[in-house]
């Protein structure tokens, strides 16, 4: 114990250094979703700056901080001063950018976003705290408290900031006291579901034998959610020290991490940090003198959105074809290999350090009766401020949607909630708060912390096509409804949108999605119907305009709709005629130009260009084929 | 808490029920005769849960738990049949059928077309009828009956996948195919043999090999047991389509080999139109091979089977009665001195059958020369072979094995049965060790695979037995990587129960009878039993009723005169003067025959070797103008009669239906042609009755009706087997380039090659076709398909070639035969491309 203690006064000297740098900090988001933005050109452009300008600082990679919209961020710390950072960084601006701060001390107050320091700074005295945005300012980071601190490949980082005194603190207790502090907290499955975490721990904990698993559950597969990949990325430790904390508590000397060999970098920075685990005595046998010893090994998912549910992902581990089985027996008690077998979320595992360290009834501040505690969503779709997000639980959607997430540019339609397994919940679910039981009860669920915000511009039948297509080809083909009944439902739907369908086919949808709720073997099937029965629920009007009226009212259904040219505004500059993949466009130049509907195959290259770059904009429209009523408009 | 053994009590259906702990809500209701719909069940496999028909509703439970899935827990209050229930089973079997090709519950002809199989041909491809069996045994029709479904009310899809018509014995039309996957965990689980499994994901599932290979490519056994569990017609035996369903079931033992398995008969009036494992029987545990499950209908339902008697007169066969055939028969035989007879008698003849037969060559012949042609096969190696029948290891102690050295066995086709037992010792642990110059399907399960240089195996052998005994020093192998061998025989000498599986390879070489001593003393030395696995099905049997001419009826040698005394009383019969003049290895080259009498066998050119030659078989001769009487005999399908195993076991045969024609027992046409000659005791009216006969000389050879079938130990005495040598002793000269192994057929049934009777056979087994390493065929200039010479001092053949990466490279191997080619094997040869 005494090594391991000298290490973390080590640690914490390394992270006390950094903060009182002699020379320059620059902290770059290097997670995947900055380096989608460009992060790693915006990366080396700084290397270039800093060696033109012949500065010496030290250049920092962190995990993301939460406002993906923002991304590329880049942060500056003056030996000194606190950090400021900037954000939508693109390589062209670093120069300008770290010589005005650096050399000139000009802190461009116009271009701040936030600063990280305790007051006001003298010298950008309109530049809010960072975690005062509107983004952040609703948000409490538990989960994510490191994600953009620290440098996710320095251990020190983590140990510095009371990393493994959870499982320290845990591990001078019987594990019978871990499970109970646990329940004491209330903590819930962070996977979408939310069973009580201690109660599948009791079960397998009771089980005999001296072989148990615990799997840690990182195959993120929902469309639009990166929480568990943004965890892991910007605060591997955190992950790991939560599977050292639920090994110990159910007795378990195998741990496996499966994860989706989608997620390239999440799997090296776990690991480097298994690697750095291992240097420090935290695997293996006899984990700090104690008698608990634990391995983790990562596998690595091939790519089906199946093998997220518990079954299937254990016949992957096994080597066996990723498909679900019936429970019982539950995984607790006959998974892996026929022994008991916990698997964990990734957001699960990464709260039970908090608990640990600072006990359940801290945890309990947070969150509402019976679902205490903080969730991490990301928030995208249509909404401003997209992002990696974490709030208590029971803030409700409008909070989220429109503080945190600013709203939508357009009227604001619905939200999905909980991936293709989720609902599409229209306006006046707004402040339904965000809970296991009131998501439930609206007929959509939790899931795993995907928020997808959709405005007047999403056609509801088509987010329910999308939805079910993706499950339909993620099923794994065991079970008939699954396989068979989604089938016809995308069908269906698919009909729907070409305006083909007839109004019994409305009917026969809704009796299919009961089928497949009620009669599929796993959570993939029963849940796969939650995107039509929503919609066909809040947004039956909708519905019933695509198939009477042949009117799709968002102008997305493409057999629905047509593209004009509204001579009034059209000045002939031709950009739409360069664009048109089949020629539908003519017309000679400054004069008005002509659409030929029958050449037309709707590829919006017209409207998206005369939109942005034509000299008249928005010349060209999309409409419905058909005139509407008014009654039936929505 | 309950303890682990009580029995469980629930409520299913408002009845209340006990089961075993463990027990499904599946299991509980069929046993009380509740039905619930299923169709991915099935009793031999684990439990799956696909298809949903199962569901039931459990108080306490969420949603709707699958019967078949569920185990039951005491108090459990199960529903199986209730209105929403109904409304879901009827949903998902629609969406069933929306996908599946099911014009049968709906077409207008469907009475008329179960009847009488008549409308298929004139029904398109959509809809399914061009390819469904039609067999009734289709699960979907009668959970469609049983929930009343007359219409689907989904658009149908018609996958459009091809249908794979390419292997032998069973079309694969995965547009019938409603995924349960019961022959995916057919082939896993029981065969665990890993062929087949799921392909691709959603919409686009598929089943079939992976990387969709053919099942010829896979590995495939072609046991069928996945045919036999599909419950649609997605999997159709070839031979069997439109055959309809079976009217009876007779269980018999399998004729092809020396395992002894027990199969169903499907019979459907007179007409023998498939063959099932018999379900948890103690030798093949529902399992066959190949040649078990789809070969018999094709051999005994086959166009050439002979249906009357002939006689040859003026170069033709021309047709004569029994009477005359008789006649004839004891005219020409009752002219033959003792010394100038020979009988060679099947050794796939019932015990019965052979019992006569050399009751008839001693009693009435007065002549000892009767043999099988196992002689003519293997010559000098059949003696020491003979010793490994006298204690041969039973299944039971394959199944105990903690270790099992494989000797030139490849389980693919042939015994594969025994291949499956391996696996599943693999699986508990057991270590295997394989010695086969070639890949062969136990080389995947092989903790140990010994791979002999061309022509090296026994040299291999010798090292690998001297390498287990106690004071062995590791020194380095010559034939192989010698740490292979100090680690295999460190494995032998590690393992407690050993058992040694004798594969053919032994018999066949030159130095077969040295090695097969060796591998006797070697089994002492280590305390390991060995299973001799012969291929022919009553080879014991032929040996203990005395169908060969050292031995009497009981296992006793011609020798012992007091043996001799006790059947000459028995039989009130003078017995031979001289002992066996004559035996199957001088046929082609001993001295001339004045009768030869073929009983179920075949060999080449039989009229070279006598003057006279009657054919007993149940096939035309091959050469029609080789015998002057042909006497047409009943198949194993259509007679009574026991057979003896490899083990020892003694098994029924049951008759399943009449022969055809004027065909009748191999024993009542002895019978016939023995009265004939005035003989007395051959007034036998049954098998039973001469079965009774054998029971009064063979101790232990117990009740007709009902055998024991426990393995046993018959005696058999100590004799010498002489056999004559195969001429040129030479191996060819050591300048010719390659290396020939030989390998007799072991496939025949009655002296008749399987593969040229079933045609989807000729694809597993080539015969007469020389294999070669794709080197050896570029450096000669030889392409895949051509003929080639082959040649050595006294011989000079033709054959096609195979080339195949399989075989290593200078060593050619062709499968011939018995009798067809004599000399050493392996031995040196020549090849050159041959132009005709």
């Amino acid at each position: 114990m005494s090594d391991f203690t000298e290490r973390v006064v080590e640690a914490r000297r390394v992270w006390e250094e950094l903060a009182a740098s002699r020379v320059p900090v620059i902290t770059i988001g290097t997670a995947s979703c900055g380096r989608a933005a460009g992060a790693l050109d915006v990366l080396a452009a700084v290397e270039d700056t800093l060696r033109e300008l012949r500065l010496k600082a030290r250049v920092m990679q962190v995990g993301c901080i939460g406002p993906c919209y923002l991304e590329p961020l880049v942060d500056i710390t003056a030996p000194g001063r606190p950090r400021v950072s900037y954000g939508n960084v693109v390589p062209g601006r670093v120069h300008n950018l770290i010589e005005s701060c650096l050399v000139k001390d000009n802190w461009l107050p116009k271009q701040a976003l936030g600063h990280f320091g305790e007051a006001p700074l003298p010298e950008l005295p309109e530049t809010p705290r960072f975690f005062d945005l509107p983004m952040l300012r609703a948000q409490v980071r538990i989960v994510l408290r490191n994600c953009g601190i620290i440098d996710p490949d320095e251990v020190d980082h983590y140990l510095a900031r009371e990393g493994y005194a959870g499982f320290l603190a845990a591990l001078g207790r019987p594990p019978e006291a871990v499970i109970a502090e646990v329940r004491e907290a209330g903590l819930r499955g962070r996977g979408g579901a939310g069973f009580p975490t201690h109660r599948k721990w009791e079960v397998c904990r009771s089980q005999a034998g001296s072989e148990k698993y615990l799997i840690c559950n990182a195959d993120e597969g929902d469309p639009g959610a990166f929480m568990n990949r943004s965890l892991i990325e910007g605060d591997p430790h955190a992950v790991l020290e939560g599977m050292l904390i639920a090994a110990y508590a159910i007795g378990a000397t195998r741990g496996y991490i499966y994860i989706r060999a989608e997620y390239p970098l999440a799997i090296v920075r776990l690991r480097r940090a298994i690697e750095q685990m291992r240097a420090l005595g935290l695997l293996g046998r006899n984990i700090q003198g104690s008698a608990f010893s634990f391995d983790i090994t990562i596998k690595e998912g091939a790519g089906a959105f199946v093998c997220g549910e518990e079954t299937a992902l254990i016949a992957s581990i096994e080597g066996r074809r990723g498909m679900p089985r019936s429970r019982p027996p539950f995984p607790a008690i006959a998974g892996l290999h026929g022994k008991p077998t916990i698997i964990n979320n990734v957001e699960t595992l990464g709260t039970l350090p908090h608990i640990l360290r600072h006990g359940a009834a801290w945890y309990r501040q947070y969150g509402t009766q019976g679902n205490y505690g903080t969730k991490t969503f990301s928030l995208v779709g249509k909404v401003r401020r997209p992002g990696l997000i974490e709030v208590p639980l029971g803030m409700t959607l409008r909070q989220i949607i429109f503080d945190i997430g600013g709203g939508t540019r357009k009227k604001f339609k619905a939200v999905q909630t909980g991936g293709p397994s989720g609902g599409c919940l229209s306006e006046e679910f707004l402040d339904t708060p965000v809970d296991y039981e009131s998501l439930t009860a609206a007929g959509s669920i939790m899931g795993s912390g995907g928020l997808i915000v959709m405005d007047e511009d999403t056609c509801v039948v088509d987010i329910a096509r999308y939805f079910l297509d993706f499950t339909q080809k993620e099923s794994c083909g065991k079970c008939t409804p699954c396989r068979v009944g989604s089938r016809h439902m995308v069908e269906i739907l698919e009909r729907i949108t070409l305006g083909q369908a007839a109004p019994e086919d409305l009917i026969r949808l809704q009796v299919l999605a009961e089928t497949v709720k009620r009669g599929s073997l796993c959570g993939l099937g029963q849940t796969a119907p939650n995107p039509a029965l929503t919609t066909l629920r809040y947004f039956r009007p909708e519905f019933l305009l695509h198939v009477t009226e042949k009117h799709c009212p968002a102008s997305v259904c493409r057999e629905l709709i047509e593209y004009r040219v509204v001579p009034e505004k059209c000045t002939g500059c031709q950009r739409c005629v360069s664009v048109c993949p089949t020629g539908a466009i003519t017309g000679p130049r400054s004069e008005t130009h002509n659409l030929d509907p029958d050449k037309c195959i709707k590829c919006r290259a017209c409207y998206e260009i005369c939109r942005f770059d034509a000299i008249a904009g928005d010349a060209i429209i999309i409409r419905s084929k058909r005139s509407v009523p008014n009654e039936l408009t929505p | 808490m309950n303890s682990p053994h009580d029995p469980v009590t629930v409520t299913i259906d408002s009845r209340s029920l006990s089961a075993a702990r463990g027990a499904t809500i599946l299991e509980i209701a069929r046993a009380a005769g509740l039905y619930i719909p299923t169709l991915c069940a099935h009793k031999d496999l684990t439990p799956y849960g696909g298809c949903r028909m199962c569901i039931v509703e459990v108080d306490g439970m969420r949603g709707f738990p699958t019967a078949c899935t569920t185990p039951a827990e005491s108090g459990m209050v199960i529903r199986t049949h209730t209105a929403q229930l109904h409304e879901i089973r009827t949903e998902i079997l629609r969406l069933i059928l929306s996908e599946h090709p099911c014009s049968c519950l709906v077409c207008d002809e469907q009475d008329e077309c179960r009847q009488y199989s008549a409308t298929i041909r004139k029904a398109g491809v959509t809809t399914g009828c061009r390819y469904c069996p039609n067999d009734g045994q289709c699960e979907l029709q009668e959970v469609a009956a049983r929930l009343g479904i007359t219409e689907i009310g989904y658009p149908v899809y018609y996958r459009n996948l091809p249908v794979h018509k390419d292997d032998p014995f069973f079309d694969r039309d995965y547009n019938l195919c409603i995924l349960c996957g019961r022959c995916v965990r057919m082939c896993q689980e029981i065969r665990t043999a890993g062929t087949l499994t799921f392909l691709r994901r959603g919409p686009q599932t598929v089943i079939g090999p992976a990387f969709d290979r053919t099942h010829l490519e896979a590995g495939c056994e072609f046991c069928g047991a996945c045919v036999s569990v599909c419950p649609t017609g997605a999997l159709a035996e070839k031979a069997r389509k439109w055959k309809g369903a079976a009217e009876r079931e007779v269980t018999t033992t399998c004729p092809f080999c020396g395992v002894g398995c027990q199969v169903r008969l499907q019979v459907k009036k007179d007409e023998v139109v498939g063959a099932l494992p018999a379900e948890d029987d103690l030798v093949n545990r529902g399992q066959l091979c190949v040649k078990g499950r789809f070969c018999i209908p094709e051999i005994v339902s086959h166009p050439r089977r002979l249906r009357h008697a002939y006689k040859l007169r003026d170069g033709v066969l021309v047709d004569i009665g029994w009477e005359e055939a008789a006649t004839l028969a004891a005219e020409r035989l009752t002219a033959c001195p003792p010394e100038e007879f020979g009988l060679l008698v099947s050794a796939n003849c019932s015990n019965e059958d052979l019992y006569v037969a050399q009751k008839f060559a001693r009693a009435v012949m007065r002549s000892n020369n009767i043999d099988t042609t196992f002689r003519l096969a293997y010559g000098a190696s059949c003696a020491p072979y003979v010793e490994h029948l006298r204690a041969p290891a039973t299944l039971e102690d394959l199944r105990r094995a903690e270790a099992v050295i494989a000797i030139g066995l490849d389980t693919r086709f042939g015994r594969s049965v025994i291949g499956a037992e391996l696996r599943k010792a693999f699986r508990r642990g057991a270590r295997i060790v394989t010695i086969h110059h070639r890949p062969h399907d136990l080389a995947q399960i092989a903790a140990h695979w010994l791979r002999p240089a061309a022509g090296q195996e026994g040299e291999l052998l010798r090292e690998l037995m001297a390498a287990t005994a106690p004071a062995a020093r590791g020194g380095r192998g010559k034939t192989t990587g010698g740490a292979d061998i100090a680690a295999a025989a460190g494995t032998i000498r590690e393992s407690g129960r050993t058992v040694i599986l004798l594969g053919p390879m032994l018999l066949d070489r030159t130095d077969g009878p040295d090695l097969l001593r060796a591998v006797h003393a070697w089994a002492a030395a280590l305390g390991a039993a060995v299973m001799p696995l012969p291929s022919q099905n009553n080879f014991l049997g032929a040996l203990l009723m005395g169908a060969v001419g050292e031995l009497l009826p009981g296992g006793a040698a011609w020798a012992d005169t007091a043996a001799r005394d006790r059947l000459a009383r028995r039989w009130q019969s003078a017995l031979p003067a001289e002992g066996a003049q004559w035996n199957s290895s001088l046929v082609g080259r001993g001295p001339r025959r004045k009768v030869l009498y073929l009983l179920g066998e075949v060999i080449p050119n039989p009229r070279a070797g006598a003057e006279t030659v009657i054919f007993q078989n149940i096939f035309h001769p091959p050469d029609l103008t080789g015998a002057d009487l042909v006497l047409p005999a009943a198949a194993f399908s259509e007679t009574d009669g026991t057979v003896i195993n490899g083990e020892g076991r003694v098994q029924r045969l049951h008759r399943a239906l009449d022969p055809p024609g004027d065909a009748a027992p191999d024993w009542e046409i002895v019978c016939r042609i023995a009265r004939a000659m005035g003989a007395a005791g051959f007034a036998f009216g049954s098998a039973r009755e001469i079965h009774e006969e054998i029971a009064t000389l063979i101790e232990g050879f117990d009740a007709f009706d009902a055998p024991a079938r426990a393995p046993h130990r018959w005696p058999l005495a100590e004799c010498d087997l002489p056999a004559a040598a195969s001429a040129p002793r030479s191996d060819g000269s050591a300048t010719n380039p390659f290396l020939l192994l030989t390998t007799n057929l072991e496939h025949t049934h009655r002296g008749f090659a399987m593969a040229d009777r079933v045609a989807g056979l000729s694809r597993l087994y080539p015969l007469r076709v020389v294999e070669m390493n794709p080197v050896d065929a570029r450096t000669m200039g030889i392409a895949d398909g051509e003929t080639v010479a082959v040649t050595a001092e006294g011989l000079d053949r033709c054959w096609p070639v195979c080339v195949t990466a399989a075989q290593p490279e200078g060593l050619l191997h062709v499968v011939l035969p018995p009798g067809e080619l004599d000399g050493a094997n392996p031995r040196r040869v020549q090849v050159r491309k041959c132009h005709v």
